[in-house]
C-alpha cells in the first residue's frame, strides 16, 4: 500500500542535512513529500510512532552479485562471468538477474533497498550493470538504472581466467592491452556510426559490444574498474584518462598507497569487501581503515558488500567497522547511502531523505553503529518489505 | 622476576568459580612469572612491582577461537601456503596440523591486535577424518612446538557436502552422506580392531599388530583422549554425529553446528559441546543456507555449552570479538557471549586449567579494551600472553571519529 502515512517523533539521517530529532517523516504515493521537525500531517493520514526509534535512508549497495551468483546450486544459478570471451561487453547484468534469489530478502533484512549488480570480474570486460530495488518479482519493474555501467577488470582474475587456458591476458600487461584495443575498436565504430547517420550507406553492421562500449565513450555510463593493486587502480585511471571517460575504481584495496593520486582527481572509489581475509596477492593490504583513509585524502567513498564476498545483510556492518577505524560518522553513513546513489547516477531517486526522493528507508532501535541496535522495519518506495 | 600489577581496570574475569563475580568494576590483577597470581578489588601490590594504570578501560581474558587453520591456511599465500586440507584421502587421521603451522603467518599479528591469545588450528573438512588439531598460543616463538599448549587436542572429522564433493568429483567414496557416515564408522571400527589386537598382544612383541600410524592415531579417540571434533552444518549431519558419536561411546565436538537450533533437543540432551561460526560470512553453500547469529542466540538460550568461532581465513580472526557483539544484538546474554569466546572455547579445547579466565594460577593472558569490548569502536590498549604486553594499541577512532 502506497498511503499516506507519516512516521512521527524520531531521530531522522536525511545524511543529506544534519539529524533532526523529534522529526516527521511524511510519505504519500511511494515518495518522500516532507522531512522535519515541523510537518503539518494530512487528515487521513496513517500516523506511526517511532518514539526513541532512528530512521535512515534505505541502504545502497554500489557493487554486488546479488541474483546473478553461484551460491547454493553451483552450475544452475552461477551467472556472475561470461568467462567465454575477455570482452563480452554487450551482455548484460539484467538478463541474468533472479529476483527469487535469497540475496534480496537478505538485502532487505539489513535495510539494502538499492543495489548494483555487475558482471564479475573473470572478464577484461565484462559487460553492462543495473542498478535496482531489492523488492519485486519481475527484474524489469526493479531496475532504477540500466545500465548503469560497464564493468571492467584489471588484476588476478582475467589473467587467472584465460591465462590458464594458455590465451590472452596472460599478464597485467595482455590485460591493459586488450581494454585498449577494446576501447579504440569502439572509437572507430563510433566514428562509423556518426558517418552512416549521415550517409546511411555508410552505416556499420550491428555490432552488439560495439554499441555497449560506445556508451562508455560517449560517457552515457561509466567504466567500473574492478582494481585491486595500487599499481592496477593506477592503470585504470590512466586508461580511462587516456579515453576521456568517466570511471569508478572497484575494490580500491590497496587505495591507501595512492590515497594522494585518487584524492586529487576526487575520485569515485568503491571499496570493499572489507570484512574478508587476504583471499589473494592482491588483496593482500585489506584493511577497515581504507575507507577513512580514503576519505579524509578528498575520495567520493562508498563501502560495497560485493555480496556474496561479505553477505549484504552486514553492509552497515562494514560501514559501522570503517566508523570504528577511523572513518568519521557521516562520511561512514553517506558511504552506504548518499555516495553510492551519486556514484551510481541514482541520487535523484535514492541515497538520502528528501522531498520527492523515494520513500526508502529503514527504522532503528538506535544507532546503527551500536552494536546493540537493530534494525525493525524497512520501506522500499512506501511500502514495508522487511519486519 | 619483578611482578606487574594492571591496576584500576574493570575486570570480567570470566570464571565459574563461586566466589568470583561477573564484573570487579575497579580491581588489581597481579602477575608474577607469566601467571596470575592474585585478582580482585583489593590485592596487596609487592614493593618493585611494575604497575600499569588501566583506568577507565575493561580487562577481559585474552580471547580463545576454538576453531580455525591461522598457521596452515596462510593468509594470502595461495597454493604455496595452503596446508589445510590433505585431500588425498578421505581418511587421514595420521596427518598433524602441528607439521604445518607456519608461525610467521601475517594472520598471528591480526589476532594480537584483536586480544585473540590462544586457538586450536583443525586440519579442514575435505576428509572424512582429517587429522590431528592443536591448541596454541598465538604469540610467543618461531617455533610452532613453543607456542604448543595441547596437542593433540582432537581429532578432526567432516560431515555433509564437503567430502562428498571432494571425492565425489573423483568418482571415489565417499560420493553420499551415506559414504560419509560409512567411511567414518569404517576407519573407527578398524581402528577399535587395532587397539583390541594391541590389547591382547599384552607387550608380546610377536603377537603386536603391525604399526599402523593412522590406526595407531584413532585410538585416541576411540579410549577417549581426544575428541573426535565433527564439521557438521546441517541438522541431520548434527544428528549423524551425534549418532555415530554415541554408537562408538566417543568425546565428540559438534563444530560449526550451523542448523542446531532445528535440532535443539537432540544438541543439547546429547551432552556434547558445540563451536558455531562463522557467522559473519556469505551463504556460500546449501549447507549453510541458514547462517546467521539465530542459531546461537536460540542454543545460548538453552543452556548448550558454545563457543563462537571465526574458522580463520573464512572470517579473518580479528572478528572474534565481533562476532560475540552481533550474537548480543540478536538477543545471546552479554555474560554468555563474554564466555563464548573465552572459557567455554578453553573449556572445549581442553586447556581451561591454563587460560580462558582471570584466576590465579591461570596464565597471565589478557585483553585490555578501551571500553566495552563488543562495541564496534572499543580498541584494544594492551594484549598480554603468559605475562607480556606483546601489543599496544594505538586508538584509530581518535584520527577521525566522534563519538555518537
Amino acid at each position: 500500500m502506497k498511503e499516506t502515512m507519516a512516521i512521527v517523533d524520531a531521530t531522522i539521517y536525511p545524511v543529506s542535512s544534519v539529524p533532526i530529532e523529534n522529526g516527521i517523516l511524511l510519505m504519500s504515493g511511494g515518495k518522500i513529500l516532507q522531512v522535519g521537525e515541523n510537518v503539518t500531517i494530512p487528515q487521513g493520514a496513517t500516523v506511526i510512532d517511532a518514539k526513541g526509534k532512528m530512521i535512515l535512508p534505505g541502504f545502497v549497495d554500489a557493487h554486488t552479485h546479488v541474483g546473478i551468483w553461484s551460491e547454493w546450486y553451483g552450475q544452475a544459478e552461477s551467472d556472475g562471468n561470461e568467462g567465454s570471451n575477455p570482452v563480452t561487453a554487450s551482455v548484460r547484468a539484467i538478463d541474468a538477474v533472479w529476483p527469487d534469489h535469497f540475496a534480496f530478502k537478505d538485502a532487505r533484512s539489513g535495510g539494502v533497498t538499492c543495489v548494483q549488480v555487475t558482471p564479475g570480474s573473470g572478464n577484461v570486460i565484462g559487460g553492462e550493470t543495473v542498478v535496482v530495488k531489492t523488492f519485486g518479482t519481475v527484474v524489469d519493474d526493479m531496475v532504477v538504472r540500466n545500465p548503469a555501467g560497464m564493468k571492467g577488470a584489471l588484476g588476478e582474475n582475467p589473467k587467472g581466467s584465460y591465462g590458464s587456458q594458455g590465451k590472452a591476458p596472460k599478464t597485467r600487461m595482455g590485460i591493459a592491452s586488450i581494454l585498449r584495443n577494446a576501447l579504440f575498436k569502439a572509437k572507430d565504430y563510433l566514428r562509423k556510426l556518426e558517418a552512416g547517420l549521415e550517409d546511411p550507406s555508410k552505416m556499420p553492421d550491428t555490432d552488439l559490444d560495439m554499441l555497449s562500449l560506445v556508451k562508455v565513450l560517449k560517457k552515457e555510463i561509466p567504466l567500473r574498474v574492478h582494481a585491486h593493486r595500487a599499481d592496477d587502480i593506477v592503470t585504470a585511471v590512466r586508461i580511462a584518462e587516456e579515453f576521456d571517460i568517466d570511471y569508478s575504481i572497484e575494490h580500491c584495496t590497496d587505495g591507501i598507497e595512492v590515497a594522494d593520486f585518487l584524492g586529487k582527481r576526487k575520485a569515485k572509489v568503491n571499496i570493499g569487501p572489507t570484512i574478508w581475509h587476504r583471499a589473494k596477492i592482491e588483496t593482500l593490504n585489506i584493511s577497515p581503515q581504507t575507507p577513512g583513509a580514503l576519505s579524509r585524502a578528498g575520495c567520493h567513498v562508498s563501502i560495497i558488500s560485493d555480496h556474496p564476498f561479505h553477505p549484504i545483510q552486514h553492509l552497515v556492518t562494514a560501514a559501522a567497522v570503517a566508523w570504528a577505524n577511523g572513518m568519521s560518522e557521516e562520511d561512514a553513513l553517506k558511504a552506504i547511502t548518499l555516495n553510492p546513489a551519486i556514484t551510481l547516477g541514482v541520487d535523484d531517486r535514492v541515497g538520502s531523505l528528501e522531498p520527492g526522493k523515494d520513500a526508502d528507508f529503514s527504522i532503528w532501535t538506535g544507532h546503527p553503529f551500536k552494536i546493540r541496535s537493530k534494525i525493525e522495519t524497512v520501506f522500499i518506495e512506501g511500502e514495508k518489505v522487511f519486519g | 622476576m619483578a611482578c606487574i600489577a594492571i591496576i584500576n581496570g574493570k575486570i570480567y574475569p570470566a570464571s565459574n568459580k563461586p566466589d568470583m563475580p561477573f564484573e570487579i568494576p575497579r580491581g588489581v590483577i597481579l602477575i608474577e612469572n607469566g601467571k596470575i597470581r592474585a585478582v580482585g578489588e583489593h590485592v596487596d601490590v609487592p614493593a618493585g612491582s611494575e604497575v600499569v594504570d588501566v583506568s577507565g578501560s575493561i580487562v577481559t581474558p585474552g580471547l580463545i577461537d576454538a576453531h580455525c587453520h591461522i598457521g596452515i591456511s596462510e593468509d594470502g599465500a595461495t597454493q604455496a601456503g595452503d596446508d589445510t586440507n590433505e585431500s588425498s584421502d578421505p581418511i587421514t587421521a595420521e596427518v598433524r596440523a602441528l607439521d604445518a603451522i607456519n608461525p610467521k603467518d601475517i594472520a598471528f599479528k591480526d589476532a594480537i591486535a584483536a586480544g585473540v591469545t590462544c586457538v586450536q588450528t583443525d586440519p579442514g573438512s575435505a576428509n572424512i577424518i582429517g587429522g590431528q588439531s592443536l591448541v596454541m598460543k598465538t604469540w610467543g616463538s618461531s617455533v610452532v612446538d613453543e607456542l604448543v599448549l595441547k596437542f593433540p587436542s582432537g581429532m578432526k572429522a567432516a560431515l555433509g557436502e564437503n567430502p562428498k564433493r571432494v571425492y565425489g568429483s573423483q568418482n571415489k567414496m565417499p560420493k553420499t552422506r551415506m559414504g560419509n557416515a560409512a567411511v567414518m564408522r569404517r576407519a573407527l571400527t578398524e581402528a577399535q580392531d587395532y587397539l583390541r589386537k594391541k590389547d591382547s598382544a599384552q607387550g608380546q612383541s610377536d603377537k603386536q599388530p603391525d604399526f599402523d600410524l593412522r590406526k595407531e592415531a584413532l585410538t585416541a579417540v576411540i579410549k577417549k583422549e581426544i575428541p573426535l571434533r565433527i564439521h557438521c552444518h546441517r541438522a541431520d549431519d548434527i544428528v549423524t554425529a551425534i549418532r555415530i558419536g554415541k554408537e562408538f561411546d566417543l568425546c565428540i565436538s559438534l563444530e560449526h553446528c550451523t542448523e542446531g537450533d532445528k535440532v535443539l533437543e537432540s544438541v543439547k540432551n546429547s551432552g556434547f559441546p558445540v563451536t558455531m561460526g562463522p557467522c559473519l560470512t556469505d551463504k556460500s553453500k546449501l549447507e549453510v543456507k541458514d547462517i546467521g547469529f539465530t542459531a546461537p542466540y536460540v542454543l545460548s538460550k538453552a543452556g548448550v555449552t558454545l563457543a563462537l568461532i571465526t574458522d580463520h581465513p573464512v572470517l579473518p580472526i580479528q572478528y572474534l570479538r565481533l562476532c560475540a557483539g552481533l550474537a548480543i544484538r540478536e538477543g545471546m546474554d552479554q555474560e554468555f557471549a563474554l564466555l563464548a569466546i573465552t572459557r567455554f572455547p578453553a573449556e572445549i579445547c581442553g586447556v581451561s586449567d591454563r587460560v580462558g579466565s582471570i584466576e590465579p594460577g591461570k596464565d597471565a593472558d589478557l585483553a585490555i579494551w578501551t571500553k566495552d569490548p563488543f562495541e564496534y569502536d572499543s580498541k584494544i590498549l594492551y594484549t598480554f600472553i603468559n605475562g607480556k604486553c606483546v601489543y599496544q594499541g594505538t586508538d584509530p577512532g581518535q584520527i577521525g571519529g566522534k563519538s555518537i
